[in-house]
């Protein structure tokens, strides 16, 4: 093949795979026929003005699933539109609000999108299709951009408001009376991306809409509810838990697709001892440069931002030196100036741009047409997350390709070795646990404030009471004369309650190497004494910054951009403390429970590591204050006669090493980050007086990862056994029982004799 | 559901249980109150009563529970059709009610209540000072009516920065109850009048600054704002009312003071002789006032007395009589009453410093464009540059003018030359 000669999709595949070291990192490739389009006539009662707009844009029918949903809605039910990426989830929402805004002006919707460029995209797309339909619309985006003197205008006649939920949560609604008109008149709630809406996020933004419904009952209005979301598991049960609505969930897609190839790859072993493998940007680079020259139009899906920077530079490097089209090459991500996006978008739609490399911004439903190939770099962290990026490629007719590269990380190299899990298995369920008792709290603050709460008022599924009298203690809340409950503080609690975060009482980070200091992240409280003690080497986006000092009190800490040969590994002395079981039952080799603990952790001495060889090159001590958090756990529980005859310290590498497979695969299992669970193992546990492996929720409160976690143990035990029995690794690696330095020479083999015995049965088909 | 998740009530007592037992510091917000020994019964009728005794007011039962309300007469005479003649947009027709509330805290949010609101209104010479307060949450309701029953029809409410916090702040609590907020027929802020008509003499815009530098008026132990919300809360919790009376004495002052400062506006600034004796920096800050609502006639005299009022012997140095001047023959010259306008830019010339190197370009630019006089107007701006280099000499620079100068000069020399050549056209072609 030249090396720049249009091919189709699958000849580039093909040609690529017939490169030896290609074809060997081949784990899967699969195709997938294609799909007709399943249409569905447009409803009857439907405004004539919007069939007229539909038709102007060559619209006389519709997919299905708009289909369906919009005659849910016309039925007074909630709905949740569960399709795939470019499936036109949008028009699922954009013509009901049109619909009750062409009946009757006085209506209005409220939009809530997870990021700023969402919003403007879909004001956009909702504005061509009022227009099309020749329907008068006011709709404006209300964030944080959103000018002062527009605000007041938008408040008193924004039909259709679209918004983001921290937004809501800080400037919406503790205004709710400036909002009268739209909370009196709001028909629609639209919940986009609902997907994201998971984990200590997820939690807030549940109670952010319970505050929400609150103030639409007390101004007189019942807002149907649209969600729309990836492909999850369980979305009803997602929907449920956000919104405390019963939902109809409308998942079969009518939109067409082309037929699909899908074809995951793990760079090959290059040092097995390690366990260490070939470079996955490299492998990257080579895919995107064949489909490029190919004159496919390509996204590349990138980890970070830096990553997006790196690939970016290599590739039109490569595609200088071979006169190639570097010009059509683009990056993309957060950072970059609004416009320059739009621009990158709209050249995407037309095609004048080829290739783009991306962060997980695109993921998203932002408009960029459909693509011919996908290449992810990496396992995007979900099943849910590497179809919507998958998805970025599928034209309705042509083939397309999607190619996931591993990386060596241990949740990758799970998925890599678990084809099936990606492929075959259901994509995973958005958790969240909305009455988190921190988050809990911090809400009914916020809803006090807005709204005095009636006695016996329920937030979420049970009465307030208890939690007003808790919050009274401290005297920011007051019963009065008449029962109910009022807001009695010169506080703003909403300013105290980020949304992204569990705590608000975080460590903030400060590079003082520019002219001026800047803030460039937040760590826990919890965490802090780990990560940003005095001499640590913290690392952000690639770069390493030398922690000067940490003011404990004022939680900052000052750091420093450097260049050096090693990273820092903080010790701590963890201790974990069970304070209430909430369920137990046997398993194998043991017993399974979960429930309330306290995890106290004091940070000890640090290490320095030379970056290659984990050569000690020197330590120091740190002297900050035990940190204690109390959250839910998920532990296991040795019988003693499983480890009959092991030695002590056979059976503490054997836990270690187990909990580290454990960790990798209870963070795939619920589509969280492995540093969201925290592994602590006792080796006899004063409590139990067992072997124990712990695995916590690292939120305070904890946000239902624990009680998942017992609830698939069975998956879970037989997902470490895998995992570790499979790694190419001689004995351990970071890809399945944790650092060598942790467990030493005979950590794998214990760790899988161990899991061997919680978790008998043939090895489950890797296919 | 799995056990022991979401919404199992007895677990979430154990939990908020375990909660209270530990370091709150890693939950929740940072400043923590003692904790509050257990409230007493709530009695709303003795609380009121006790409020009502420790103020010296009434009890007065509404929806909700009992509010209490303080009322009391001032003397404060005021001349309303001098205030009307001021550019204030005080419609006789429409009562005046004076407005200030005492609040549990900053912004216009909906969990901040106004628990007290002062009201003043005229019954001829007398203003009657009417206190509402909230003894009880509960009570919001009967404020609000209270409100609205003192407000009459179409009523001009004057505040002092009441436009942004303390009106909004009780609309936000009508629309809490789901009730419209009382009509208004004007809002005068006083705010925005004292910025502009006495900020100039004083430190800053406050209310207090402003009693004291204009009406001469000093309080004794006045309560800073800051404290307010922290006394209410505290008398919410254990009933102490004595912290209370020094907000009350504020609030009360407040709103005497308001009245106060209309009356030192109609006494001080009304058209009449009596403008000529006050502080002729207001005068003038008043005279721009008129010009800039187009009332420009009226400015002219302002201006006038604010010029007569300069020349007082006991007129405070402070006011630079020359720039008002200038000021005033700009608005003749474009009132068209250039012959004045020209005697006085020619008085200003003998002044020296700015304001004669002003005037001097006033009259270069006056011969230029209205004289049409090119040879007067370059004469007028070399007298301009003359200055200017004698300023520059002594290391005064007057950047605008020296970078505009050179053009104008260039321009007026080729037009005297040119005007020169047409009266001479016998001379010109032939050569």
């Amino acid at each position: 093949m030249r090396l720049y000669a249009p091919a189709t999709v699958d000849q580039v595949v093909d040609a690529l795979l017939r490169q030896p070291d290609i074809a060997a990192s081949v784990v899967a490739d699969e195709r997938r026929p294609a799909r007709p389009a399943e249409a569905a006539p447009l409803p009857v009662w439907l405004d004539q003005r919007l069939r007229d707009g539909l038709a102007r844009r060559g619209l006389t029918t519709l997919y299905s699933h708009q289909a369906a949903a919009l005659e849910a809605l016309h039925e007074g039910r909630d709905v949740m539109v569960v399709t795939p990426t470019a499936s036109g989830k949008s028009l699922c929402y954009h013509l009901p609000v049109l619909q009750a805004v062409a009946g009757d002006p006085a209506a209005r919707a409220l939009y809530l999108f997870p990021t700023k460029a969402l919003s403007q995209d879909q004001l956009v797309a909702l504005e061509a299709l009022a227009g099309a339909a020749e329907l008068e619309l006011a709709a404006a985006v209300y964030d944080g951009d959103t000018p002062a003197p527009i605000r007041s205008t938008i408040r008193t006649a924004g039909q259709v408001v679209l918004t983001n939920p921290d937004m809501l949560h800080a400037a919406i609604l503790p205004h709710h009376t400036k909002w009268f008109q739209l909370f009196e008149q709001l028909r629609y709630v639209v919940v986009d991306e609902a997907h994201l809406y998971r984990g200590v996020f997820g939690s807030h933004v549940a109670n952010v809409l319970r505050r929400l419904f609150r103030l639409c009952a007390h101004y007189g209005s019942h807002p149907q509810l649209i969600l729309c979301s990836a492909t999850i598991g369980r979305p009803g049960a997602l929907a449920a838990s956000l919104t405390g609505c019963p939902v109809t969930v409308i998942d079969h897609s009518g939109a067409p697709t082309g037929p699909r190839r899908v074809v995951l790859l793990n760079p090959p072993v290059v040092d097995a001892r390690l366990g260490v493998r070939g470079s996955t940007y490299g492998l990257v680079e080579r895919i995107a440069l064949a489909f490029m020259r190919a004159e496919r139009q390509t996204i590349v899906f990138a980890r970070s931002r830096t990553g997006v920077e790196v690939l970016l530079t290599h590739l039109r490097e490569a595609l200088r030196e071979g006169r190639g089209p570097r010009e059509r090459l683009r990056g993309y991500r957060g950072g970059y100036l609004p416009s320059e996006r739009r621009a990158i978008e709209a050249g995407l739609r037309d095609a004048s741009v080829l290739g783009v490399i991306s962060t997980n911004a695109l993921e998203l439903g932002l408009d960029i047409g459909r693509l011919d190939a996908a290449v992810l770099a990496g396992y995007p962290g979900s099943v849910a997350a590497t179809w919507q990026q998958m998805g970025r490629a599928g034209r309705r007719l042509e083939p397309s390709v999607s190619l996931m590269v591993a990386s060596s990380s241990p949740v990758d190299q799970y998925i890599a070795s678990h084809p099936a899990y990606l492929l075959a298995g259901s994509p995973e369920e958005a958790r969240l646990d909305p009455d988190n008792l921190h988050i809990l709290l911090a809400h009914v603050r916020a809803a006090a404030f807005e709204l005095p709460f009636e006695p016996g008022e329920r937030f979420g599924e049970a009465p307030a009471d208890d939690l007003l009298a808790f919050l009274s203690e401290e005297g920011h809340v007051r019963q009065a004369d008449d029962g109910r409950w009022y807001w009695a503080s010169e506080n703003f609690p909403a300013s105290e309650i980020p949304l992204r975060t569990a705590a608000a009482d975080n460590v903030v980070i400060i590079d003082t190497g520019g002219p001026r200091p800047r803030v460039i992240g937040e760590v826990d409280l919890f965490g802090a004494p780990t990560v940003v003690h005095e001499g640590a080497i913290y690392l952000h986006e690639s770069r390493q910054y030398h922690v000067d000092r940490l003011d404990w009190d004022e939680r900052k800490a000052y750091v420093r951009p450097v260049d050096v040969d090693h990273f820092t590994q903080a010790e701590s002395a963890v201790t974990l403390k069970i304070l209430e079981t909430f369920a137990r039952e046997d398993a194998e080799g043991g017993s399974r429970s979960h429930g309330e603990v306290m995890v106290s952790r004091l940070a000890t001495i640090y290490k320095k590591l030379r970056f290659t060889t984990l050569e000690n090159l020197g330590w120091g001590r740190i002297h900050l204050p035990e940190m204690e958090m109390h959250t839910t756990a998920y532990w296991l529980a040795l019988d003693p006669a499983a480890v009959a005859g092991w030695r002590r310290d056979e059976v503490d590498v054997a836990l270690v090493g187990a909990g580290r497979a454990m960790q990798t695969v209870g963070s795939v299992l619920l589509m969280s980050d492995p540093h969201d669970l925290g592994l602590v193992t006792q080796v006899r546990s004063p409590h139990l007086q067992q072997p124990v492996i712990y695995l916590y929720d690292g939120v305070p409160g904890g946000v239902g990862l624990a009680a998942r976690l017992h609830e698939r143990h069975d998956e879970l035990l037989a997902g470490a056994r895998d995992l570790v029995a499979s790694c190419p690794c001689d004995a351990g690696c970071p890809a399945c029982t944790g650092p060598r330095l942790e467990t030493g020479d005979d950590g794998k083999l214990l760790a899988g004799r161990l899991l061997a015995i919680l978790a008998p049965g043939a090895r489950r088909a890797a296919a | 559901m799995v056990a022991g998740m979401a919404g199992d009530p007895i677990l979430r007592a154990q939990r908020l249980e375990r909660l209270r037992a530990l370091d709150h510091r890693l939950t929740l917000a940072t400043h923590l109150p003692p904790r509050p020994s257990p409230a007493p019964p709530p009695d709303p009728a003795r609380r009121a009563a006790d409020l009502a005794r420790a103020l010296d007011g009434t009890v007065v039962e509404g929806r909700g529970g009992p509010i209490v309300a303080v009322t009391e007469h001032v003397s404060l005479p005021l001349d309303m059709p001098a205030l009307v003649g001021l550019p204030l947009d005080i419609d006789p027709s429409r009562p005046l009610v004076l407005l200030d509330t005492e609040t549990t805290g900053l912004g216009t949010a909906a969990g901040t209540v106004a628990f007290l609101i002062g009201l003043g209104r005229w019954d001829g010479a007398s203003l009657e000072v009417r206190q509402l307060w909230l003894p009880d949450h509960a009570a919001e309701p009967a404020l609000l009516d209270a409100l609205e029953a003192f407000l009459p029809p179409a009523a001009c409410l004057v505040t002092y920065n009441g436009r942004t916090f303390d009106w909004p702040l009780l609309v936000a609590r009508y629309r809490l109850h789901r009730r419209s907020p009382p009509e208004l027929g004007a809002h005068l802020d006083l705010l925005p009048v004292a910025r502009q008509l006495w900020r100039h003499r004083l430190a800053d815009a406050r209310l207090v600054s402003v009693e004291a530098g204009v009406a001469h008026l000093q309080r004794h132990e006045d309560l800073p704002g800051a404290l307010v919300p922290d006394r209410y809360f505290a008398y919410l919790r254990d009933g102490s009312t004595r912290p209370l009376l020094a907000i009350g004495r504020h609030n009360r002052e407040d709103v005497v003071t308001m009245g106060r400062l209309l009356q030192v506006l109609a006494r001080e600034l009304a058209a009449g002789e009596a403008r000529r004796l006050a502080h002729p920096g207001d005068v003038a800050a008043l005279a721009r006032l008129l010009r800039r609502r187009g009332r420009r006639d009226e400015a002219a005299s302002c201006y006038e007395d604010a010029l007569a009022a300069c020349e007082r012997p006991d007129a405070p140095r402070t006011v630079d009589a020359g720039s008002v001047a200038l000021e005033h023959a700009r608005l003749l010259a474009r009132l068209g009453r250039r012959a004045e306008a020209r005697g006085i830019w020619q008085g200003l010339t003998h002044r020296g410093g700015e304001v004669a190197l002003h005037a001097w370009l006033a009259m270069a630019k006056d011969r230029e464009h209205h004289l049409r006089d090119p040879a007067a107007a370059l004469a007028a701006a070399g007298e301009v540059e003359r200055l200017l280099a004698r300023r520059r000499a002594m290391g005064l620079f007057t950047r605008d003018l020296e970078r505009d100068l050179p053009r104008r000069l260039q321009r007026l020399r080729r037009r005297a030359a040119e005007r020169q050549v047409r009266a001479m056209p016998s001379r010109a072609p032939r050569a």
